[in-house]
């Protein structure tokens, strides 16, 4: 199986003249294509740090950039620019910019573990494409993603009740991603799901989308969840030093 | 006690999926489990596993609410066996296992929660977590299901779907991967045992634990239609009539995205999909309605019926 590589040239580093000439000599045509001198000397050298602070981010030290990840990755397979290794590369060298670069696309993960599958070192690439987009989002990078909105729903209403009924968590998404419900096939789905279905059952379905099926005696759960949450919320500031980010921005603004 | 045995009374942890969408899944487990006279004993006031969801925003979390559902069948039922029919919840229950018996940070989290919740921590290794595809195994065994046999599916042409949860990532599931005997995580079989013990013609397929995309079926739509069209394209092209599923998930997932791509891409794949625990039921002589076939999206009944099923 290839490995597969990331080519660091990009179109818009190229520069071609169809007529040059440079000390002297005529270069035009095939010798007119440079690539521009690109300096970086904006690194943030507490990346590394502050994605393996994240859930999920904890080994991403470990890794030796074999490529097995992105080889393996679903997502690669219908997208080339979501490339897990070279996300990986860039953090622990600290290239933040470049990151940024492709930071609408890094929640895509669909979290079917063929990379943690594949890695020789244990990385767990799934967990450190969450933290990367955790960390996005934090830094406030990035809007919160479909998917972000999505996991939030549904967590808000497992620590309210400790259970998921399900067309209460899919309207809220809908409509917290302001997304129409009514898309046509959705209404072909909910269609062909009626058909043959019996009063019983749909009578069930209603019922449940009235009363919520929950976890009784929960609230003592519920109140530990809820404590451990906003205990790692106030490691994660410190972590990322987010408190920090607030300030700078206030002064900006100020300024 | 022989080891079937220990696999005839289990706890069952349905999960919330298995209350919704995935309804006739549990209809369907509950109902080759009678007539396999096999006890489910369904997991007192459970709640959800976590899912992918809760472990996305803190797996620590997600691992204290698979542990909570263990520590029920385990301290309050006195069970040794918790079987799941849902990807989802078996791979959840397993992880918890995994991170429990590994993870020290882990296991004290779950000790603290537990105990401000009201309730005994689950230590790992008090039950043993199992899939549907396990349990039916077990207790039962393909050559006690080959007898028991009623309506033979001869004749039907199955592509079997484990998707990603069941096998994936390799070192929460320590009995795969153990030689003759036990499930496969590159090539799973267990599944492919248990249909063809039922009379069912199982087909080459390729893509056995390819992602559905199931994480992001509403959130990004579009790659988990991209990633629905392979798989039933992969099945159609391997010769299946049926894709059959063992993961509410995934089982949702192929129905809307199918209905979907033909919505937005106009592409359609004629293939019926059916959870493996409906069409063992109708080989055990169950009726369709019997195993919920008129529950699912995807319209199979006239094809059950031309086969002589249901």
């Amino acid at each position: 199986m290839p490995i597969h590589e990331k080519s660091l040239i990009r179109p818009e580093n190229l520069t071609t003249h169809d007529e040059l000439t440079l000390d002297g000599v005529d270069v035009s045509g095939h010798w007119s294509t440079f690539i521009e001198t690109r300096v970086v000397n904006d690194y943030n050298e507490n990346l590394q740090d502050e994605i393996a602070a994240l859930p999920g981010g904890e080994h991403i030290h470990r890794c030796w950039q074999c490529g097995s990840c992105t080889n393996a990755c679903t997502v690669y397979a219908i997208n080339e620019d979501f490339n897990p290794r070279y996300w990986i590369y860039l953090i622990r060298m600290g290239y933040e910019s470049e990151l940024l670069r492709d930071k609408d696309i890094i929640w895509q993960c669909v979290s079917c573990n063929k990379c943690t599958y594949a890695c020789p070192r244990d990385v767990f690439p799934e967990g450190v494409m969450k933290a990367t987009a955790h960390w996005l989002e934090k830094k406030g990078h990035t809007e919160k993603s479909p998917s972000m909105h999505f996991d939030e729903v549904f967590t808000e209403q497992i620590v309210k009740t400790g259970k998921i009924e399900e067309s209460r968590t899919i309207r809220r998404f809908f409509s917290r991603t302001g997304q129409a419900l009514a898309q046509p096939w959705m209404i072909e789905m909910v269609k062909r799901m009626l058909r043959g279905l019996p009063i019983g059952m749909l009578t069930r379905m209603g019922l449940a989308t009235l009363v919520a099926p929950k976890t009784n005696d929960w609230w003592q759960a519920s109140a530990a969840i809820q404590d451990y949450i906003d205990e790692q919320h106030e490691k994660q500031v410190q972590a990322l030093s987010l408190a920090e980010l607030v300030e700078t921005a206030k002064q900006d603004v100020a300024a | 006690m022989t080891t079937k045995d220990k696999y005839k009374k289990v706890a069952y942890y349905p999960g919330c999926a298995l209350e919704g969408s995935g309804h006739s899944y549990n209809r369907s487990t509950k109902a080759v489990g009678k007539a396999l006279g096999l006890d489910l004993v369904e997991v007192k006031n459970w709640n959800c596993c976590g899912a992918m969801e809760v472990k996305n925003i803190d797996p620590k979390i997600q691992t204290y609410l698979s542990s909570r559902v263990m520590s029920t069948a385990a301290n309050e039922m006195d069970m040794d066996v918790v079987m799941a029919p849902c990807n989802g919840c078996y791979h959840n229950l397993k992880k918890a296992e995994y991170d429990l018996a590994n993870d020290k940070e882990s296991a004290d989290v779950v000790d603290r929660l537990s105990k401000k919740a009201g309730h005994k921590t689950y230590e790992s290794g008090q039950v043993e977590t199992i899939h549907a595809l396990d349990w039916i195994r077990e207790s039962i065994g393909e050559e006690g299901l080959a007898e028991r046999v009623k309506n033979s599916l001869s004749g039907i042409k199955v592509a079997n779907y484990y998707g990603c949860m069941y096998t994936r990532p390799r070192h929460i599931f320590p009995e795969k991967d153990q030689g003759p005997g036990s499930e496969s995580t590159s090539k799973p079989h267990f599944m492919d045992d248990l249909l063809a013990a039922a009379g069912a013609e199982n087909v080459d397929f390729p893509l056995k634990t390819a992602c559905c995309g199931g994480a992001h079926t509403l959130s990004d739509s579009d790659t988990s239609t991209k990633l629905v069209l392979n798989i039933l394209k992969a099945a159609k092209l391997s010769g299946a009539d049926v894709i059959a599923t063992e993961c509410p998930t995934c089982h949702s997932g192929l129905e809307m995205h199918q209905i979907r791509a033909e919505k937005t891409l106009g592409e359609k794949v004629d293939i019926k999909i059916l959870y493996f625990t409906q069409l063992l039921g109708m080989a055990l002589g169950l009726k369709a309605r019997k195993v919920g076939v008129h529950e699912n999206i995807s319209d199979s009944i006239r094809f059950l019926k031309e086969k002589g099923l249901g």
